[in-house]
């Protein structure tokens, strides 16, 4: 049993950890992108430039400057919680994130909520039902939406759902045409949301789906459940008391993981249906070669992914108190 | 009227069965389309950033800030100027003086008079500073600016420079207002968030990654124009998204079209497929191949003769371009049609005489068919024109690799570390073969920076000539100094000209009335007289 000393010890633990792997990604990140290929200046300051403009904008954002001065002066700056300025946005990066995160946290939740919900059921179906024709056809389901890209299945929703059925926008977060407010408002984000949010979920459905069936199989093989269903039991009650408790672990590990990746896994979707989010923010900025908010928006994700596997522990370790908090 | 919802409840009430219930009781009973203007919705390909038009050249920032404020002069269908700001000009001091007389009664956005101070301010501390072209072309130029009165502006210039006023619209200047930005950082300051400009629309808002607002000018000085009440620009960065949003109703106007979309798009009855020749991005485009002239094998004129005549240039445009364009011959696309001229040495697709040539410049047919093995490099969206490359050129024994490198890359490696053979470049003519074509040639723009003169091509003759041109306001005269600079070229070959690029637009018919070759394309666009978005 964990005291609450041995839980503060393991938090601090825990965060210094956090801290740590952050800085690491950050700092990788920032030489990764400063060694690859190309240079901010040439979407930065336009074409047809004399060589004079060229070297007074480079001096402008600091780009004249060593790799090794740039890495120092950019780390002091985050350690004074200052992440810089967007070249592309020509404002805070910030402010940029600020206004990004929110798309990104309605889509991210909204498919780790139906993935993991959607996943469940299928796996208990499988379980439930006891039928080999059911559990044949989660499980080969399930591998066909994990192997399956997110921009291919994306793209045949749009096809066939938005622009031939025309029951769901094609993209975007809202109307362009028209502004709404309120509900109403609501109501468009939510009608926006549908089919990036489902395209997002699957391959997290599709493997929640197998490890759930995986684990209650597993269950179902322990001398306490032959006991309990000796008892008479029905399957349906056996299986919502006493199995799934005891199989959840592995089910909740696997969506703290996804949920952390959630930010990073989302940049395909958000960039496929337009999704003004993080994701999409990362990956124009990579284009763009814009230093700063690459930078800034890979220790964003980061941070989030090591935030959510340290929540995944803590839930694991009250769900089951064999596991140690290490 | 505006009445799209008319058939949409019965959409929304599907599409509500998947998402809420009580999402629908909101959406079916607070309409808020009842009496709503005329709005077009344009796919916009990126985030605009800063909306300071005077700082930038970017196709991200001038497609919506082009719509928001105004030249000196506008230009017309064939690229003339014409007036904006300006009413009227003289040339004086056979072309050292440029003296324009400002339209009175001009006011900003926000509802400060327009004056000859802010034409000063804009040249002064914006444009010969930051906006790279007009930089680089009237820096050095431009001796002064004065402002006699307020609507009078006067351009003393260093020697006579024809071209100047095709540089004054509002893509290469772009006027911004002094009152707001004097004090402020024009590149990132408080007033490039809202912009505040003198243009047919003014700026509403502005929510990042997702949409941008314009909304029409009731005080435009040209009465009754615009004629849409509000614009809304839909960033839409991946183009098969665009075209998508256009097909399902979401989006009215897309400014670029895919090639393999094209059939579909012009199989639907409600769709303008037009070919458009300008606009914010660069007008009169041409796509170009870079040879490496610092360098063996293209350092001979030979070689570089036969490449010409191994390239299908028609089959480029029919296969890779699908009909968007028509083959260049040279260096000024045919649309600049005072400036080109046709009667230059020729390059019809000949793999014989390529051969030849080829084997007179040392390169003989080895034993396995081969000749040659170049590497070309090129951005993302070219792998399909490279590979119609390699098919032509493997007739006449010229082994190509592709060498795919993301956009920004691929300019660092062709025009910076010049490490390569065959580059790629769209370059763009602009309104007059001064701005976008001599920046090619020059030998004065090599150097290590982007849509430069990449190939490193040197000739005093043709530098001369291009200087020349510049100084006389008779257009005769500069035809002839063009058509001479256009035959040496084509004898020496120091880029390969595929094509004269007329990308696509594609709109709904209901809308009638776009600008296609200038930035400034929505000022007189209309509902059709059946309008019904």
């Amino acid at each position: 049993m964990s005291g609450t000393g041995t839980i503060r010890q393991w938090f601090v633990r825990r965060a210094l950890l956090a801290v740590l792997v952050v800085a690491g990604v950050t700092i990788l990140t920032f030489v990764l992108i400063h060694v690859a290929p190309g240079d901010p200046i040439y979407m930065l300051a336009g074409d047809g430039g004399n060589p004079a403009y060229y070297a007074e904008m480079r001096a402008r954002y600091g780009l004249d400057r060593s790799l090794l001065e740039q890495l120092g002066r950019y780390v002091s700056a985050v350690a004074r919680l200052d992440l810089g300025y967007s070249f592309m946005f020509q404002a805070p990066v910030a402010s940029v994130l600020r206004d990004h995160a929110p798309a990104t946290l309605i889509l991210g939740g909204a498919a780790l909520i139906v993935g993991t919900v959607a996943g469940l059921l299928a796996g208990l179906l499988c379980v439930m039902t006891g039928s080999r024709v059911v559990d044949g056809a989660v499980r080969w389901t399930a591998s066909v939406l994990y192997a399956a890209p997110v921009f291919w299945i994306g793209q045949i929703l749009v096809i066939t759902l938005a622009v031939r059925a025309g029951l769901f926008p094609a993209g975007g977060m809202t109307t362009a045409r028209e502004a709404t407010v309120g509900l109403a408002w609501v109501g468009d984000v939510l009608w926006h949301l549908a089919l990036p949010a489902v395209t997002l979920s699957l391959p997290l459905a599709a493997v929640v789906a197998r490890v759930t069936r995986a684990a209650l199989l597993d269950v179902m093989r322990e001398p306490f459940v032959i006991a309990t269903s000796a008892r008479g039991f029905t399957r349906l009650r056996l299986l919502l008391r006493h199995v799934a408790p005891n199989a959840m672990v592995p089910v909740v590990t696997l969506v703290g993981q996804h949920a952390g990746q959630i930010a990073a896994g989302a940049a395909l979707t958000e960039a496929l249906f337009g999704w003004p989010g993080v994701g999409y923010l990362a990956l124009h900025a990579s284009l763009h070669r814009d230093y700063p908010l690459v930078t800034a928006a890979f220790l964003g994700i980061s941070a989030s992914v090591v935030v959510f596997n340290m929540m995944t522990d803590a839930v694991c370790a009250w769900l089951d108190p064999r596991i140690p908090l290490t | 009227m505006y009445n799209s919802l008319s058939e949409a409840p019965i959409r929304y009430q599907l599409a509500f069965a998947f998402a809420s219930l009580a999402v629908l009781a909101a959406r079916c009973g607070g309409s808020p389309s009842v009496g709503h203007p005329v709005t077009l919705v344009v796919a916009q390909s990126g985030d605009p950033g800063a909306l300071n038009p005077a700082v930038t050249t970017s196709g991200s920032t001038h497609p919506i800030t082009d719509q928001i404020f105004n030249g000196l002069v506008g230009l017309d269908q064939q690229l003339e100027p014409v007036p904006e700001l300006a009413e009227s000009w003289s040339i004086e001091d056979g072309g050292r003086t440029y003296r324009f007389k400002l339209r009175p009664g001009v006011r900003w956005h926000d509802g400060a008079p327009f004056t000859s101070a802010d034409v000063k301010f804009t040249f002064e501390h914006a444009l010969l500073k930051y906006h790279s072209r007009t930089r680089a072309a009237l820096e050095g130029l431009i001796a002064g600016i004065d402002t006699p009165d307020d609507l009078t502006v006067v351009f003393r210039l260093t020697r006579p420079y024809a071209p100047l006023l095709q540089r004054l619209d509002v893509v290469e200047a772009s006027i911004i207002p002094r009152h707001l930005y004097e004090g402020h950082d024009v590149l990132s300051g408080e007033p490039t968030r809202r912009p505040i400009g003198t243009g047919p629309f003014r700026f509403v808002s502005y929510a990042p990654a997702d949409k941008l607002i314009i909304e029409r000018n009731p005080e435009y000085f040209r009465k009754g124009l615009p004629y849409l009440e509000r614009v809304v620009f839909r960033i839409l960065p991946n183009a098969a998204m665009a075209v998508s949003a256009l097909e399902a109703g979401d989006v009215d106007y897309v400014g670029g079209v895919a090639g393999p979309d094209l059939p579909r798009l012009r199989s639907l009855k409600e769709m303008a497929v037009v070919a458009g020749t300008g606009g914010s991005g660069g007008s009169l485009c041409q796509d170009v191949l870079i040879p490496n002239l610092t360098k063996a094998p293209f350092a001979d004129v030979r070689v570089r003769r036969a490449w010409a005549h191994a390239i299908d240039r028609q089959l480029l445009v029919d296969r890779v371009y699908f009909g968007q364009g028509r083959p260049a011959t040279g260096p000024i696309s045919h649309l600049l049609a005072w400036a080109y001229t046709p009667d230059v040495r020729q390059y019809p697709h000949d793999p014989d005489e390529a051969g030849r040539l080829l084997t007179s410049a040392g390169y003989p047919e080895r034993p396995d068919g081969g000749r040659l093995d170049l590497t070309f490099t090129h951005g993302p969206n070219h792998q399909r024109l490279g590979q119609a490359l390699r098919e032509q050129l493997k007739a006449v024994g010229i082994a190509l690799s592709l060498e795919s490198r993301d956009f920004n890359a691929s300019v660092e490696q062709v025009f910076v570390k010049k490490t390569f053979d065959v580059g790629f470049a769209s370059f763009c003519n602009g309104a007059d073969p001064d701005i976008g074509v001599r920046r090619v040639y020059v030998s004065s723009n090599i150097g290590p920076y982007p849509f430069s003169n990449g190939a490193g091509y040197r000739n005093p003759r043709i530098d001369t000539l291009f200087d020349e041109a510049t100084l006389h306001t008779d257009r005769n005269l500069r035809r002839a100094r063009y058509a001479d600079i256009q035959r040496i070229l084509a004898d020496d070959v120091p880029y390969f000209w595929l094509v004269d690029s007329e990308p696509l637009r594609a709109y709904r018919k209901t809308y009638t009335g776009f600008r296609l070759w200038t930035g400034a394309f929505l000022e007189t666009v209309a509902l059709t007289s059946s309008g019904k978005p």
